[in-house]
């Protein structure tokens, strides 16, 4: 029974650190340009398309295929920027609010475009992909790890660093730091802003792009569910967190996936998700500020 | 007219019930993710007081409507104070747990020798209730769009109202419409109840024109997409959720010549349209355009 708990609280971290890159991602945009991305997954989806049609045509190997996941990724971040986002930056007109809505329902629809045009590619409904790593779980014990979870889990431990150094100690990190602070300043001030979102854009779908690659390597397995199921984890463990904080990102994401293992467990599947939405619910209802807002002003004291 | 013609209209009309749910509150300044689950609701109620219960339509569909104003108003009470993304969010998940909760209910009892009710994820079949008392397809076309008009007319009479220009003030600026005195909070949830019972309405209606529905028919999908109806079709009148139905399943699902291409064309249209023109394509400036132009004629001679 214990080692029961101590296992699914550790299936919980893995799968959180899967949602953490993805809800990483998510995060930088919604920081950045105060509003979201709803293609973001289907950027994924199309990436760990690209990788899948190369795995069965040339039977690449796994360093070339996290290649394509990320570079399809990329490229196709980039076009929902360009279509979506790019056209509402400026304006005298519109207000941010309309800015929002419009960039959400235009990224909507470039989800829909996106998932036609991969099943128009490749129209199974299930497509197997290699993982990286051939040989049995990790054993700790009577504890198991799958290696494929604990490479996902050192990436988004990386990851959080890497984004961390980047937004803290270099030139482009503190253009990010200025249009997220105010955008009209920092364009006064010199940024080329719109040049800032669209590197912001190309970052998150390449970390979307990464966690795309291990998601995909990990269950062995590509449908076209992955856009989908990347936007709504991403999104709900931004929320989870607190929106537009890369601590609260990942602190969001490990609740998550802590709290999917431990109710899947307890009550099944459909329990699972009716568990997570309703703490979404009902964190969003009491403390919209998320996860992080909470144990930040625990530790903190009142501010 | 032939039997897909029919089928067409009716879906055009069912499925602007959602649309205009999702209208309603995009013009109260609220952006809502989960519409769909008060469609679902209406759809499971009406089914079940007709299929289960064997009411007659116009109850089930009264029945539907309060359930789906009242799940509406009670999803509202605790977000109604939540804004842009947060509430979207906080729908999305309410939305969500609803699917679940259809997805859980079984409710199933004997009628005539045949299991009828809500089984889970296998879905809610033999909602029989039009084709047993013998109405034509085309008869249930002009009760959809019957329904469809008097709410338009509903619409109609508030835009007109002084209820209809405190609406657009909260939904343009909610402080400036509470310094006014507008109990923004109250009237938000106001909207929010009387968008769950036109999505249960709707809802109600599209469980009798299919006779079978399952969750999955109310997920996130369908939220979004009447949210999409809208925008597309623009926030300056109540024809503007209309419109957008229109284009995606009139145009795009039922022309043959875009079959496996339709959202593709669909998606990338949606998106360089809203370049154009971010609150639809009758929004608030075209309406008051063409209004004028239709109100100014020609000063007649004493």
């Amino acid at each position: 029974m214990l080692i029961d708990l101590v296992q699914n609280t550790l299936d919980g971290l893995m799968l959180g650190s899967s949602y953490a890159l993805l809800a990483l991602g998510f995060t930088l945009i919604f920081g950045v340009l105060r509003r979201a991305n709803l293609s973001y997954g289907p950027a994924i989806m199309v990436g760990a398309y690209a990788a899948t049609w190369v795995h069965l045509q040339f039977h690449a190997g796994f360093l070339a295929l996290a290649a394509v996941t990320v570079l399809g990724a990329v490229a196709t971040g980039v076009y929902v920027e360009r279509l979506c986002f790019a056209p509402y930056a400026g304006g005298r007109r519109r207000t941010p609010e309309a800015a929002a809505i419009a960039s959400m329902v235009g990224s909507f629809a470039l989800w829909m475009q996106l998932e036609e045009a991969a099943t128009l590619v490749l129209p199974r409904h299930l497509y197997s992909f290699p993982s990286f790593y051939g040989g049995p779980p990790l054993a700790l014990g009577p504890l198991t790890v799958r290696v494929e979870y604990f490479a996902m889990l050192a990436c988004a431990v990386a990851a959080a660093f890497g984004l961390h150094r980047l937004l803290t100690r270099t030139r482009f990190g503190l253009g990010v730091r200025a249009v997220i602070d105010n955008a009209d300043a920092a364009r006064l001030a010199g940024v080329n802003v719109p040049r800032v979102f669209l590197l912001v854009f190309a970052l998150a779908s390449a970390l979307g792009g990464l966690a795309g690659y291990l998601i995909i390597a990990a269950h062995e397995q590509v449908t076209p569910m992955l856009g989908m199921w990347s936007t709504l984890k991403g999104l709900i463990a931004m929320m989870l967190g607190g929106l537009g904080s890369l601590p609260g990102a990942v602190v969001g994401a490990l609740a998550l996936g802590l709290m999917e293992a431990h109710s899947q467990w307890l009550a099944g599947p459909q329990y699972r998700d009716l568990v997570a939405y309703f703490v979404l619910f009902a964190l969003l209802a009491l403390r919209p500020a998320g996860l992080w807002s909470l144990l930040r002003s625990r530790s903190a004291g009142p501010a | 007219m032939d039997e897909f013609a029919l089928g067409v209209l009716t879906n055009i009309g069912l499925f602007s019930f959602l649309a205009l749910s999702a209208y309603l509150l995009l013009v109260a300044g609220e952006m809502s993710f989960g519409q769909q689950a008060f469609f679902g609701v209406g759809a499971y109620a009406a089914g079940m007081g007709t299929a289960l219960w064997g009411w007659p339509l116009a109850g089930a569909v009264a029945f539907a409507m309060a359930l789906g104003g009242g799940a509406a108003w009670l999803v509202g009470l605790p977000t109604i104070r939540l804004r842009g993304l947060y509430f979207a969010m906080a729908t999305l998940a309410a939305a969500e747990m609803f699917r679940i909760l259809f997805e859980l209910l079984h409710f199933q009892r004997e009628i005539d020798g045949e299991l009828v009710g809500p089984d889970g994820t296998q879905g809610f079949r033999g909602i029989r209730w039009v084709l047993e008392r013998g109405f034509e397809q085309h008869e249930f076309l002009a009760l959809v769009w019957g329904l469809l008009a008097v709410a338009l007319a509903a619409f109609a009479l508030v835009e007109r109202s002084r209820l209809g220009a405190t609406l657009r003030m909260v939904g343009e600026d909610p402080e400036l419409a509470a310094v006014f005195g507008v109990d923004v909070a109250r009237l938000k949830l106001a909207v929010v109840a009387a968008a769950g019972a036109l999505a249960a309405l709707g809802g109600a209606l599209y469980a009798h024109h299919n006779t079978y529905i399952e969750p999955r028919n109310f997920d996130i999908m369908l939220g979004v997409h009447s949210l999409a109806y809208a925008l597309i079709g623009g926030l300056g009148t109540a024809l503007g959720p209309l419109l957008g139905v229109l284009v995606d399943i009139g145009l795009l699902e039922s022309l043959r010549v875009f079959q496996g291409w339709r959202m593709i064309v669909f998606g990338g249209l949606v998106a360089v349209l809203l370049i154009a023109r971010p609150r639809g394509l009758l929004d608030e400036a075209t309406v008051n355009r063409i209004r004028r132009a239709l109100v100014r004629r020609p000063p007649v001679a004493p």
